[in-house]
């Protein structure tokens, strides 16, 4: 995480550090331990869990029931294989035509709904996991961005991600399904935006606790 | 491959293309490079996350999912989603095949809304493990604040709209 915030930097290179940050793996050979274990975190969740998913359905049902279940698994991964490796190129492509770097200074708390608009966009744009998103958010409300902007933001990109819909919905739920969520949740982050900028709790983006040099 | 898969494949390849026309050679390779590292980070969580899901959805009986989202279960079905969604863990890996056997088992489109709404904003281990250390309890405390009803609302509108989608629940159709 130190990597990060090297440099207290112009916004938009903080952008671009934030964003090679998720890109580029010049930073995980410094990384400390726990640096690694979070990176690696989800696969290992994920495997300890079908192991012991696995071993419940072995005990309860049998072996047959484990070769059943896989045999369910595989033509699902091999239907979602080929819409993931589309909207994975989809995603990367975009990066290179959007600069992030350009989308601070709409977001402002005298930005009213525009701003709001502005980031909900943004949010929707914005590809990749919570690693990407949210060193960037911090990125753009140490930039001015307000309380409303960021909570729509952070709304926006976690369920109406597009290259979350992409890779992930429409392959697997279909096209109909993921339209009609996705009607459901274009304005659910403007509105939590609206409802942020109301709610009296005081908050000032944090001094950045990523950017402590460790040298 | 279904239609909505080869729209995507079609939508990649033009992105791709003008990125080139943009930015010339180097940014396709940038392009490439993206790709290929997202492929290397998401491939091993899929090839895990899929059978993970299908040992789970064999676990969980099929009439308990139908019984309390189906689609007659309305809007406490919708009250039911929303609570029980913030507790699925991990991302879209885990989420999305979970929601396919839920579906598979016969519950309703505006209930799975709801369920994916509240898991996308309000998911409980996102939050702890990203939101809370890098911007703070305070954040958090605001964010959930504004974000509580919004599954509910999200499922309401699904009840709403659903007329319009008939072909909403591709699996049970097909």
């Amino acid at each position: 995480m130190d990597v990060l915030f090297q440099k207290t930097c112009h916004p938009a290179g903080c952008f671009s550090a934030a964003a090679n940050w998720t890109a580029g793996r010049r930073g995980a050979k410094r990384a400390p331990m726990p640096g690694f274990l979070r990176r690696h975190a989800t696969l290992l969740i994920l495997s300890a869990v079908a192991l012991i998913a696995a071993t419940l359905v072995w005990a309860a049902q049998g072996p047959a029931a484990v070769n059943a279940a896989l045999d369910k698994a595989w033509p699902l991964l091999l239907m979602v294989l080929p819409a993931m490796l589309a909207g994975l190129l989809l995603a990367g492509s975009l990066k290179q035509l959007i600069p992030p770097g350009a989308l601070a200074q709409w977001m402002g708390a005298e930005s009213g709904w525009r701003g709001l608009l502005v980031a909900a966009l943004a949010g929707m744009a914005t590809p990749g996991g919570p690693m990407a998103t949210f060193p960037i958010v911090l990125v753009l409300a140490r930039a001015g961005a307000d309380r409303g902007a960021v909570v729509c933001y952070i709304v926006s990109w976690a369920l109406n991600g597009l290259q979350r819909i992409l890779v992930w919905e429409v392959p697997l739920l279909g096209a109909d399904f993921a339209l009609l969520r996705l009607l459901c949740g274009l304005p659910l982050g403007v509105l939590a935006g609206m409802i942020a900028r109301r709610v009296p709790i005081a908050w000032t983006p944090p001094e950045s606790p990523l950017a402590a040099p460790r040298r | 491959m279904t239609g909505g898969q080869v729209l995507l494949g079609v939508a990649a390849l033009g992105v791709f293309l003008l990125a080139i026309g943009r930015g010339g050679v180097p940014a396709g390779r940038r392009a490439l490079r993206d790709t290929g590292e997202s492929i290397a980070r998401v491939l091993p969580v899929m090839l895990v996350a899929i059978p993970m899901a299908a040992f789970l959805s064999q676990l969980i009986p099929p009439q308990l999912a139908a019984a309390w989202l189906g689609p007659e279960s309305g809007m406490t079905g919708v009250l039911v989603a929303s609570a029980v969604g913030g507790f699925i863990p991990g991302g879209p890996f885990v989420s999305f095949p979970l929601v396919l056997t839920f579906i598979k088992a016969g519950a309703g489109a505006p209930q799975m809304v709801a369920l994916i709404t509240a898991w996308a904003i309000l998911g409980i281990h996102r939050v702890l493990t990203w939101e809370l250390p890098v911007l703070g309890p305070r954040f958090v405390a605001i964010r959930l604040i504004s974000g509580a009803a919004l599954p509910v609302l999200a499922g309401a509108a699904a009840q709403v709209l659903l007329p319009w989608f008939p072909h909403a629940l591709p699996v049970v159709g097909r």
